[in-house]
């Protein structure tokens, strides 16, 4: 998954490094992307970090990017240091910046001294875990500058109308009127933007994320076919591949329903275009799962036979359950609204005049948005509870999970990075109570 | 749908029937999985008014409850990863001491290798620090509490010293927040003397340790910033913060301008010399926004269709939103409205295949789809409860 921009690093990194070269940190609880923007040489894309500690089953430890160099994923342990999208564990989060960016040997080598940081958090953080953060990279690295600023707005400095990958030369300004919905690893959040400021009264998460549907995958397999428990790699990997937001949850439940006792429901025994068989790694020739079509034709007993070998497993309603989860939490118990609601309460709390731009503008970034049919699925919930004539557009950028990356490099190049920033100096001498605010405040009204 | 093949009894309260229940989906789980679920308090009350409802056992509520914690973790076993030794130690070899640290949040011991020489003190303790997510979040409601109850003391917590600066930074709101905090009064009194004691210890450490050169002295009497709920910048800023950020923010909003539509880039010039770079002036806040508003529909009487004409919002308006200060974590956090509470209905699947669960396992109160699965249910029911 790494960028293959390693040549172009190297030299960066052995020559004198400008002052105005910017480390742009996506910060994610699976995965950090990072690169670097800067006058001359910009990378067009980030590299994508693994952000955790892992441990396989030979109790062999990796640390970020060095889960590369791993083949065998079987009973992989993980440890993060972003807990429901924050970071909280510095320790664990240190050691793997130190050896990301900053060791001799860094893939991204830096020097904090001559940079600028320019670093993602997701919205409504705690005080206390912002003022870690300052003080982390002021006091532990010491850059030269710094912005801590809420990663979904980034995403307003992207062009949207045409979501492109390369990040522009200059973006004029950020886009006018976004509603950008990220839903990633830990949580999904839905945030108005208007020209770069995100409005905070709006701004509502649901604690639905990646990480609970690939446990809730789990617990599904484990109760069904096997127990998974111990395999959260491989189930995540599974639920990548074969789970796909249903745009007809009634119907496709029926078609995946085996019947009462005896009965051969003719959907069930055909799969209706809905089953697909899986493949498990085995450790041995296979380090991957492998997704198959569905054979009617052979019974479960008779597949076991003939590849002794295998361990297959045929997933039926597994596969839009889970996504279902994020447009109706309350199949497992959660007390909260589905996206559609989400979106619907955000807009409550803003002027109804806003709505029609807000609607027309929506945008969504984050991996669970790849699911197969989540865009489609979200455009007609929402369509559901507004009025006929708001025009609901969804768009997801072809990169939904560096696009905060890539609108945040778009950000540095822009004069609001310069007003935003904070340097060492004004840190020392105002202090992480000082910055915190500033960080707050944002940009506030330009005229 | 009625191709169910099992035959339905009376009801779940006739002591001798066979085992299951025909069960049609209606009512809502009332407190289904309070894990996830920080209840305010007229919503408690309204869930205690449910308890007697048929559908949901205590232990039932207590499986949601566990099930949805189990979902939350980031692994099924806790994982306990060290941080590994580096090859070849290129950036100074992880030195020196062994910190053995009991946390006051709880009764796990943790050892860390911490190089204490290159750090500050800021630095030393945070990487030291074991608190997960829900710790810090506890503190905060403790903080909060605290400010609600006895502002005082909550600003003697606050006050700045250079080890506790992260308990000076920026409660947004703090006062508003407190009043809608989800505890209940007790709890939060009980937290907030914690706190205040965490805290003071703390201070009392910190004043003996030395003080890190690095660290500014805290301006007099900053507390007051933190309480006002104000996250404007303060007005002393210094030079060079100033020409960074954009001066505006240091006057109070311009009166409102009668015609949104309209382009006055002259005014802008008048109040400051222009910025280089600055962000192109506009008279209004959304200029190119002129598309007529939607046209009316015959729903109107819905709330959400109240929009005959939509108003376009005033620059007023934009701009109050545009420099609103952030929610805390909990404010953010969406939950159900009085509408939905009663909208959203709470489908039910089979525990074994995951179809609609239209039987209900008596003893236990589980879902299964028909007979097929209520037999495999059974076998697990019974392991686990006995007869
Ligand atoms: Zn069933
Ligand atoms: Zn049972």
């Amino acid at each position: 998954m790494a960028g293959g921009g390693g040549g172009a690093r190297k030299s960066r990194a052995a020559g004198p490094v400008p002052l105005t070269t910017t480390l742009v940190l996506d910060n994610g609880a699976d995965t950090i992307k990072a690169g670097f923007v800067s006058d001359d040489k910009s990378d067009d894309k980030p590299r994508i970090i693994p952000n955790c500690l892992a441990r396989d089953r030979h109790r062999k430890i990796y640390v970020g990017s060095e889960l590369e160099k791993c083949k065998d994923f079987s009973e992989m342990a993980f440890r993060r240091p972003v807990e429901k999208g924050f970071i909280v564990n510095w320790e664990a989060q240190k050691e793997i910046w130190d050896r990301e960016f900053f060791d001799d040997k860094a893939p991204n080598k830096c020097n904090p001294s001559e940079t600028r940081l320019i670093l993602t958090e997701q919205p409504n953080s705690l005080p206390s875990l912002q003022t870690h953060c300052d003080q982390i990279v002021f006091e532990e690295y010491g850059f030269a500058s710094y912005y801590r600023g809420v990663g979904p707005v980034f995403n307003a400095y992207r062009d949207i109308q045409s979501i492109s990958r390369t990040p522009q030369v200059s973006i004029d300004s950020p886009a006018e009127v976004i509603l950008l919905i990220d839903t990633g690893y830990s949580h999904t959040t839905v945030t108005p933007i208007l020209q770069g400021r995100p409005l905070h009264p709006a701004i509502r998460r649901l604690d639905v994320g990646g990480k609970l549907m690939t446990n809730y995958l789990t617990r599904l397999l484990s109760v069904r076919h096997f127990d998974m428990r111990n395999e959260p790699y491989i189930v995540n990997e599974m639920k990548e591949a074969v789970c796909y937001t249903s745009l007809d949850f009634k119907g496709d439940m029926e078609k995946t329903w085996k019947g009462t006792r005896g009965e051969k429901r003719e959907d069930y025994v055909g799969g209706a275009g809905i089953a697909k068989d899986y493949v498990l790694p085995d450790s041995h020739t296979r380090f991957h799962g492998v997704v198959r079509d569905y054979e009617p034709g052979v019974s479960a007993r008779a597949r076991k036979t003939i590849v002794s070998t295998e361990d297959v497993l045929t997933l039926r309603n597994e596969r839009f359950v889970v996504p279902e989860l994020l447009f109706n939490p309350s199949d497992i118990g959660i007390r909260q609204p589905g996206i559609a609601d989400l979106v619907k309460q955000s807009l409550l709390a803003l002027p109804i005049g806003l709505w029609p731009g807000l609607l027309a503008n929506i945008v969504v970034v984050g991996g669970n948005s790849l699911s197969e049919g989540f865009c489609q699925r979200l455009q007609t919930e929402i369509l559901k509870r507004f009025p006929d004539e708001c025009r609901v557009r969804v768009a997801r950028p072809e990169d939904p999970i560096t696009s905060t990356w890539l609108g945040a490099a778009n950000f540095a190049k822009h004069e609001h990075a310069s007003r935003l920033e904070v340097t060492k100096q004004e840190y020392e001498e105002h202090g992480a109570a000082w910055v915190a605010r500033k960080f707050a405040a944002g940009l506030g009204l330009d005229s | 749908m009625n191709n169910f093949g099992v035959i339905e009894v009376a009801s779940q309260k006739t002591k001798n029937a066979p085992g299951w229940a025909y069960v049609p989906d209606t009512g809502l789980t009332p407190a289904a999985a309070a894990a996830l679920q920080p209840l305010n308090r007229k919503r408690a009350a309204r869930d205690k008014a449910n308890v007697g409802a048929p559908d949901l056992t205590a232990r039932q509520d207590a499986k949601i409850r566990k099930d949805l914690e189990a979902l939350d973790k980031d692994s099924h076993r806790d994982a306990q990863i060290p941080i590994p030794p580096k090859a070849g130690g290129s950036r100074g070899a992880l030195s020196s001491k062994l910190y053995t640290q009991k946390r006051d949040h709880g009764a796990d011991m943790t050892s860390a290798w911490i190089a204490q020489n290159k750090h500050t003190p800021n630095v030393r303790k945070i990487l030291q620090s074991q608190k997960t997510f829900a710790n810090h979040l506890d503190d905060y409601h403790a903080f909060l509490a605290l400010a609600e109850s006895n502002p005082q003391l909550a600003a003697q917590v606050n006050k700045p010293t250079p080890t506790t600066t992260a308990r000076n930074s920026p409660a947004p709101s703090t006062i508003t927040t407190a009043s809608t905090n989800k505890r209940s009064s007790a709890a939060s009194k009980r937290a907030a003397v914690t706190a205040a004691a965490a805290a003071a210890a703390k201070e009392e450490k910190a004043g003996s340790s030395k003080r890190p050169k690095t660290q500014p002295q805290p301006k007099p009497a900053p507390a007051d910033d933190d309480d006002d709920g104000d996250v404007e910048m303060t007005p002393e800023t210094t030079e060079e913060a100033t020409a960074a950020a954009d001066p505006s923010e240091l006057l109070p909003p311009r009166p409102d301008t009668s015609t949104p539509l309209d382009d006055s880039t002259t005014e802008t010039t008048e109040t400051e010399p222009p910025k280089p770079q600055s962000y192109p002036p506009d008279g209004t806040i959304l200029p190119a926004y002129a598309r007529p508003p939607p046209v009316p529909h015959p729903g109107d009487d819905d709330p959400l269709l109240v929009s005959r004409v939509p108003p376009f919002p005033t620059d007023e308006e934009l701009r109050a939103l545009m420099t609103a200060p952030p929610l805390s974590y909990t404010e953010a956090r969406a939950q159900w409205t009085e509408e939905e509470e009663g909208r959203y209905p709470v489908r039910r699947f089979c525990e074994v295949c995951g179809y609609w669960g239209r039987v209900k396992c008596i003893k236990c109160g589980a879902r299964v789809c028909a007979l097929e699965c209520l037999e495999a249910h059974r076998e697990e029911c019974l392991v686990r409860y006995g007869l």
